[in-house]
């Protein structure tokens, strides 16, 4: 898999800053994610990854640089930036699913809040993405009775049931038990074939490396170094990325 | 409308008078109800089977019946009974210890049983006795996680104080209803009276909030 | 000195409109106090420091005020601030409306503020407005949370519901004492209201027990 450079660009990060008090997240970021690509983000913990995530739905405010969807840059006012938000769906690591409704009723959250379809219409859409994942027989059940895995795949549902551009995934199986993780990745490996335009934090490097079209490195807020799976994993360009991959007991 | 406060300064002497046996009687009531609660908290948890059914039933019994209902019932009932009169002041104290005591007997409860019982095993593994064990493990943890909770009944001693003056106990409440009906200025003597409360009461309520935060993490096991 | 406990059998009937009376009197004061407690915690979390200090400060001062005093002043102030003379029943409502709103403000605002951040992450991250997702996915729960601690408000209220009387609402402990002059029968009467009292409270007060043991979250 390489990266189709014809292909449009749906995400721009243009010299992207953020700080957390005197900490420095993000040290100027820059990169762009294409229609149908799969990116995902790698470094130690604390780099700045999830930070970006969660600039680009505008869970926080960048303090400098843009960030452009489909060439539009980001709006700084609540009110817009939920319009922007309906268009990318976010998959967080600890699921964050709604205890108090049921499987069917969290993936219908999203048409049935904010899109506002009748009820007939976001239940049916929700009963379609759950068996997509793999759960129609959970519809009923709620998230306290299901496994760390299932739960995850529910939180894809729901995310996907709003039909979003691009798909953002937050360390989605580092909550999980080893067992259930392959559940979650094959999920997620059945998106990217679809052509959805994913852009994952992620530990599981195998994954990276099958699934991704382009990985990013970073480290300390800052991008050490971005390219196609064969390139960071067989034959990284910057030690620091050996370091990395070596201390994760990556062998190739 | 315009408000005239010089009948209440006229008479601030009388009124300071009423508050300071407002603080008497609340200081007196913490201190009644700590030694009461406390004593029948711990013989909850570490005295006889036989005296723990009484003493749940004193306990539920006061959380049932309001303050009120016991003062005027101390105050009125318990002479008729017991022959024996007691003066307002001191009606109103055992009243009101006895009822802020049950709340300090569950406060003890509910500390003492928050230890984990592997603490009072270790201790008896070392060869202490019960008591020992009690004395010297549980009870210092367990008075750390207590005292947001004790600081709350100063709190609510003194509010409850303010109720004695149904049974005509001469403290801030009651003179300030005294003043209101002599001077014909019930709003300003109110007015005083709220002010007056708030600011004894709002430092005390602050500084409960602050030890529970302080507290908090000692709390956690 | 004989006792003649039949003036309690009498007068059954007053004792029981005056229990009715505790009854709803605690009943839409906790009605009206839910949503004021409500309010007052969304006031608490919103962005403006109006509304936040507002919020504090309301509840700051209810929370440092005896409730016989609140139920005083507000029977004298009303009428002339307001300009509307309201019924005894009425101020002891009031009066006992703005005491446990400030409480319920409290548990309210600690009930939300436990409900994890990801929580309103996750709605937000669906496109929800910060309204939607307080309405859908943090109330909810927040709510659910602070049940038994609402259990505990209410069965104080039932009991603080007994300080209107001295404004003569005709609830239980006024007409109980009131009977007590009419008749002169201190002992049987007082036992009897607090009997009364005790048989509604116990049961109530074991309810909010088992509420605290089957929901209460444990920290």
């Amino acid at each position: 898999m390489s990266r189709n450079d014809t292909a449009a660009v749906v995400l721009t990060y243009r010299d992207v800053r953020k700080q957390f008090g005197d900490f420095v997240a993000l040290a100027g970021v820059s990169m762009e994610v294409h229609k149908t690509e799969v990116v995902c983000l790698i470094g130690p913990s604390g780099s700045g990854k999830s930070t970006l995530l969660r600039c680009t739905n505008g869970l926080e405010i960048i303090d400098g640089g843009e960030i452009l969807l489909d060439g539009c840059a980001l709006p700084r006012d609540p009110r817009s930036m939920r319009a922007v938000r309906q268009r990318m769906g976010m998959v967080f690591q600890n699921f964050e699913l709604f205890p108090h409704k049921t499987a069917l009723a969290n993936v219908a959250s999203g048409p049935l809040t904010v899109m506002r379809l009748p009820r007939r219409e976001a239940q049916d859409r929700a009963a379609a993405l759950l068996e997509k994942v793999g759960l129609a027989d959970k519809a009923a059940s709620y998230p306290a009775n299901l496994s760390g895995g299932q739960q995850q795949r529910v939180a894809i549902a729901r995310a996907l049931a709003m039909q979003p551009e691009v798909m953002l995934f937050d360390e989605p199986t580092s909550a999980l038990d080893p067992e259930t993780i392959g559940e979650v990745l094959s999920v997620m490996k059945a998106l990217a074939e679809e052509g959805m335009t994913m852009l994952v934090v992620t530990h599981e490097m195998t994954f990276a490396r099958r699934v991704a079209d382009h990985v990013v490195v970073f480290e300390r807020g800052a991008i050490i170094e971005q390219g196609p799976p064969k390139q960071i994993f067989d034959a990284p360009l910057v030690g620091r990325t050996r370091e990395f991959l070596s201390h994760l007991g990556w062998a190739g | 409308m315009t408000l005239d406060f010089s009948p209440v300064l006229e008479s601030w002497r009388f009124l300071l008078g009423g508050l300071g046996l407002t603080l008497l009687l609340a200081a007196s009531t913490v201190v009644c109800s700590l030694v009461l609660g406390g004593t029948v908290g711990l013989a909850r948890c570490y005295g006889p089977a036989w005296l723990r059914a009484p003493l749940v039933f004193y306990i539920d019994s006061m959380r049932a019946v309001p303050v009120l209902v016991v003062l005027v019932w101390t105050y009125f009932a318990l002479p008729i009974v017991t022959g024996a009169v007691l003066p307002p002041f001191w009606a109103a104290l055992a009243a009101l210890s006895a009822h802020i005591g049950a709340y300090v007997a569950e406060i003890v409860r509910a500390g003492v049983s928050s230890i984990r019982p592997g603490q009072t095993r270790a201790a008896l593994a070392l060869g202490m006795s019960r008591a020992q064990a009690v004395r010297d493990v549980v009870l210092p943890q367990a008075i750390v996680r207590m005292l947001p909770a004790f600081g709350s009944i100063i709190s609510i001693a003194i509010k409850d104080t303010a109720i004695a003056t149904v049974i005509a106990v001469p403290e801030y409440m009651n003179r300030s209803q005294t003043l209101a009906g002599e001077s014909f200025h019930p709003i300003e003597v109110f007015l005083t009276a709220m002010a007056v409360y708030f600011i004894i009461l709002f430092p005390v309520t602050r500084a409960v909030d602050m030890i529970y935060v302080r507290l908090a993490h000692l709390g956690r096991s | 000195m004989r006792f003649d406990w039949s003036v309690v059998w009498a007068n059954a009937g007053a004792l029981a409109g005056g229990t009715e009376l505790t009854v709803l009197l605690a009943a839409v004061t906790m009605a009206l106090a839910i949503p004021g407690g409500i309010l007052l915690a969304l006031m608490r979390l919103s962005g403006s420091r109006l509304l936040a200090g507002t919020s504090a400060g309301f509840t700051e001062l209810f929370r440092n005020l005896p409730l016989i005093l609140v139920i005083y002043a507000a029977y004298y102030i009303l009428p002339i601030t307001v300009g509307v003379a309201f019924s005894p029943f009425a101020t002891g409502l009031i009066a006992l409306c703005l005491n446990v709103s400030a409480y319920n403000g409290e548990t309210f605002r600690a009930g939300i503020a436990s409900i994890r951040r990801g929580q309103s992450e996750a709605a937000l991250a669906l496109g929800m407005s910060r309204w939607q997702a307080m309405r859908e996915v943090v109330l909810p729960q927040a709510v659910q949370r602070v049940l038994p601690v609402l259990a505990s408000t209410w069965v104080s209220l039932f009991k603080d519901t007994s300080l209107v009387s001295v404004i003569a609402v005709g609830e239980l402990a006024y007409t109980a004492m009131r009977i007590r002059s009419q008749t002169f029968r201190v002992l049987e009467l007082l036992t009897a209201m607090a009997a009364i009292y005790w048989a509604l409270g116990y049961p109530q007060a074991k309810l909010v027990d088992w509420m605290n043991r089957r929901f209460g979250v444990s920290e």
